[in-house]
């Protein structure tokens, strides 16, 4: 899965520190999603969602095609 | 120049005081244990009494132990909790691969030395702590 985090957090001027601070997790795990090393659940998929004010899907992609 | 540390987190600051309190617990039981196994033959002369309640007081602190491990997982984040349970499955898995041919070595005398259950727990301790290392290195 593909995720716009680090684009959406660098518009803030957000540091990794302070969008885990924000989303109660660690900074290894925000640098783990951004780099995509690690999909996070769909409840802190939620989290990020409501916090950038943007529907889920514009932040988190599927990288599979869609099937036919 | 000095740079002060940036303020602790939320999450950082939960995982630090479950991290003492399970701290804390290990080193319990570890006494516990270490009185459970000595304590007969070096402070009560193997008095029946005081074993049994050396015995019950390891697996009081013990249960306690599991109770903190518990909490302390059950509140780290998603990532760090996959790290765990990675870790965990492994160590359950050489656990049990080690554990039951090195019984049967030793019960068939082909290896010189009795198969110690102490030998299991190190082995399980290094394990983790390895796996540990491994999956918290790879996400970072």
């Amino acid at each position: 899965m593909k995720n716009r985090l680090k684009v959406l957090r660098a518009e803030r001027d957000w540091t990794q520190a302070q969008l885990a601070e924000a989303l109660d997790v660690s900074r290894q795990t925000i640098n783990a999603i951004e780099t995509g090393k690690f999909d996070p659940s769909l409840p802190l998929a939620f989290r990020a969602a409501r916090l950038f004010g943007l529907p889920i899907e514009e932040i988190f992609h599927d990288q599979d095609p869609a099937p036919l | 120049m000095y740079q002060s540390k940036p303020p602790e987190s939320r999450y950082q600051s939960r995982t630090r005081t479950n991290v003492i309190r399970l701290f804390r617990w290990c080193g319990g039981w570890g006494v516990a244990t270490a009185l459970m196994a000595f304590g007969p033959r070096f402070l009560w002369n193997r008095a029946l009494v005081f074993t049994l309640l050396a015995v019950g007081l390891d697996v009081a602190v013990g249960v306690g132990m599991i109770l903190a491990n518990k909490k302390y997982v059950a509140e780290l984040d998603e990532l760090q909790r996959k790290v765990q349970l990675n870790s965990t499955g492994i160590t359950l898995g050489v656990g049990l691969i080690a554990g039951v041919p090195l019984s049967v070595l030793d019960a068939y005398h082909v290896i010189p030395f009795h198969a110690d259950i102490a030998y299991l727990l190190i082995l399980m301790s290094l394990t983790f702590a390895a796996s540990n290392l491994y999956g918290t290195r790879r996400y970072r």
